[in-house]
């Protein structure tokens, strides 16, 4: 599946051999094992801990003599300990063997992993296929100063490079170097140059927490801690609570996370593409260069509308596909909570072309799409019939085709732009389901990558659902043969002379590859 | 780029003008009866020799409704099967399927990352295989079972060759 991968190292590289992409074997920071494993002694911690429990539980509830009792007890230490001995040999000498086998090299275009004791693995990726690079910093790792750097190509399900751990230096300068590469500079220093960053704005902590406290979990906590202490106070019975512990230890988790992921939330601008960093105890470093990102939406909760708070999401290829993967879920965020021009300033960094037409500002048909209902800012929406089925947000249902994306609009409580490039539509369909089709109706889908962002507008007019899917297919070849190259920084100029850098181009799309492989 | 709003009244998404539609192989309905229906006819069987045996009149009905379900299920699947439908055109390949509730996905052959042809046990006894296409989105849900294996490999093939020579990237 993944060529990229597969590819024998073959490639000769083109530019000077910089200090980062020296084409030398590297070893991880020899911290590494010691921060991977921390988790074995942890284990091990709780078992001590569970297991001298256990034996002091023992201890009361027995009504053995006291000799026989500590002798039973000294029994159990000695072999709990002799156990975890092992187990902690064990682990540390497999996650030395583990970081004396892993290794990784850098060349001009691509990136090289080879690792596992057993078995061994080897995992080259090219940078033009690169999507995104993230920079993670796990606290344990910050406080020794060391990050993994995980580079993301489209593969099919886990196709990206985690190195773990450099120091942040090294992780930096490979960023860079990896994200120069990707868009197709070339440098003649030792290094290659940061792209200059520049800070656009930072979520305030008020207005993370307030977000969360607005949100629906927070709202559904209240209402539970209610009812149970009515509960409590009107039977005089506390087994509600322990019944319904669990869920609300859950819904606290799922805030936390969001806390913690959303916490510091800085988005920045820079030619590499929108650099993020967030998070509280992990801190991520994401840079998603332009052109990777495969589809935006921009959302508001029915509590947040008030306020005036908004949501940006994103699907980039290979940060979706597994939801499963806990470190992951929170990597198309984009702004966790924005006000409304913020949110359309997000919008305006990853698509800065909406396709409206000269005579129209974008705004009125952004602000149409936040906010506006049937045909406001052009949208095509739902006819009034769809009331029958959709009686709430039947109103806010619609699109609007622009030269460059395809807005789609919905929910009337929970509101919801979606926006898809042309470029970027990988397939279409149109779903009839019996009651639709009794009243003319029909729901139309944007296949997009994998990703947080399923685009569907629901219940258009048959036919205006009819000629979409017959025309988006058409544009969206029409816009991928005329989207500009991978390597972002190699935008030809406006006029056609032949690119300045000779034989080093290949065509934007070389023909033996396809972006994911 | 104008709106669709015009749209020509009547027009359905289900019948693109000008497409005319491969038909799958009716025997796609026996290996799904096989797979569905007969079962239950087993079952249903099972119950009328045990009622038999031990003049367990009660259980004869059962049976009864074993064997009717086995019937809708043989029916359902005949009209599932006479629904798929698919077509090549110039740019895209289209799929339908489904008649209370219908699913047409268009994919244009640029975006086609991979094919898949797979052909289980059963399958392979009544010579059918499936087609399966793959872009980089898991939601593009077009398969196409009920080949014959000379129409899936010729499927394959053309799919592949015209993805190659419309290729486009993510």
């Amino acid at each position: 599946m993944n060529r990229a991968v597969n590819q024998a190292a073959d490639q000769v590289p083109l530019g000077p051999p910089a200090a980062a992409a020296d084409g030398q074997w590297h070893r991880v920071h020899p911290l590494t094992p010691a921060i991977r494993s921390w988790q074995i002694f942890a284990v091990l911690l709780v078992y001590l801990a569970q297991d001298f429990g256990q034996t002091a539980l023992r201890g009361d509830v027995g009504d053995s003599p006291a000799g026989q009792l500590s002798k039973l007890n000294g029994r159990w230490l000695a072999g709990g300990g002799l156990v975890a001995l092992v187990v902690l040999v064990l682990g540390l000498t497999l996650a030395y063997l583990s970081w004396r086998m892993t290794r990784y090299r850098v060349t001009a275009d691509a990136l090289e992993l080879q690792h596992g004791v057993l078995s061994r693995r080897q995992r080259q990726a090219r940078l033009d296929r690169l999507q995104a690079v993230d920079i993670v910093q796990p606290l344990l790792a910050r406080i020794f100063g060391l990050a993994r750097l995980t580079l993301e190509v489209a593969g099919g399900g886990d196709s990206r490079i985690e190195l773990s751990y450099l120091t942040e230096r090294q992780a930096q300068r490979l960023r860079n170097h990896l994200l120069a590469a990707a868009a197709g500079v070339r440098y003649e220093t030792e290094e290659a140059p940061e792209a200059p960053e520049h800070l656009v704005f930072e979520v305030p902590l008020q207005r993370l927490v307030g977000s969360l406290l607005l949100s629906s979990v927070t709202v559904w906590l209240l209402l539970v801690t209610a009812g149970l202490a009515v509960s409590v106070v009107v039977f005089d019975r506390f087994e509600f609570v322990a019944g319904v512990l669990p869920a609300a230890l859950g819904a606290g988790s799922v805030i936390w996370r969001r806390f913690s992921t959303g916490f510091g939330f800085r988005v920045a601008t820079s030619p590499d593409g929108l650099r993020l960093r967030h998070g509280l105890l992990e801190q991520r470093t994401q840079t998603v260069p332009p052109g990777r990102v495969q589809a935006v939406q921009l959302r508001q909760p029915l509590l947040w509308r008030a306020a005036g708070w908004w949501l940006v999401e994103v699907n980039v290829a290979g940060y979706g596909g597994r939801q499963n993967d806990e470190k992951h879920t929170d990597a198309g965020l984009l702004l966790p909570v924005g006000t409304r021009d913020e949110a359309v300033a997000v919008l305006s960094f990853v698509l800065p072309d909406l396709g409206v037409t000269d005579s129209e500002h974008p705004g009125p048909v952004v602000d149409a799409g936040l906010s506006g209902r049937l045909g406001e800012g052009g949208f095509a929406a739902s006819p009034r019939r769809a009331h029958w089925i959709d009686p709430i947000g039947w109103s806010r249902n619609g699109f609007r085709v622009t030269s460059s994306a395809l807005l789609l609009r919905s929910g009337v409580l929970h509101r919801r732009l979606d926006v898809v490039p042309h470029a970027r539509t990988q397939s279409c369909g149109v779903t009839q389901g019996p009651l639709q089709r009794r009243l003319g109706l029909a729901s139309f889908a944007l296949h997009s990558t994998p990703g947080p962002i399923r685009p569907v507008v629901e219940h258009l007019d048959t036919a205006v659902a009819a000629r979409l899917l017959e025309e988006q297919a058409r544009r969206a070849q029409a816009a991928r043969a005329a989207a500009g190259p991978e390597r972002w920084m190699e935008r030809p100029a406006p006029s056609p002379a032949p690119s300045a850098a000779g034989g080093l181009q290949q065509p934007a799309e070389p023909a033996e590859g396809s972006g994911i492989e | 780029m104008s709106n669709t709003t015009g749209a020509t009244p009547g027009a359905e998404p289900f019948e693109p003008p000008g497409v005319t539609w491969n038909r799958v192989s009716p025997r796609l309905a026996t290996v799904r009866r096989v797979v569905g229906a007969v079962p239950l006819l087993l079952v249903a069987v099972a119950t009328t020799v045990a009622a038999v045996l031990l003049s367990w009149t009660w259980l004869l009905p059962v049976a009864a409704v074993f064997v009717l379900v086995a019937g809708w299920l043989s029916w359902l699947v005949g009209r599932q099967v006479s629904a798929i439908g698919y077509a090549e055109r110039g740019a895209d390949l289209l799929v339908r399927r489904g008649i209370m509730w219908r699913q047409i996905v268009v994919v244009p052959y640029g975006r086609l990352q991979y094919v898949d042809v797979q052909a289980g046990p059963v399958d392979r006894i009544f010579g059918i295989a499936r087609v399966q296409l793959h872009t980089a989105s898991a939601a593009t849900d077009a398969s196409i079972a009920g080949l014959s294996p000379q129409e899936a490999a010729r499927l394959r093939d053309s799919l592949t060759s015209r993805g190659q020579a419309q290729l486009a990237g993510l």
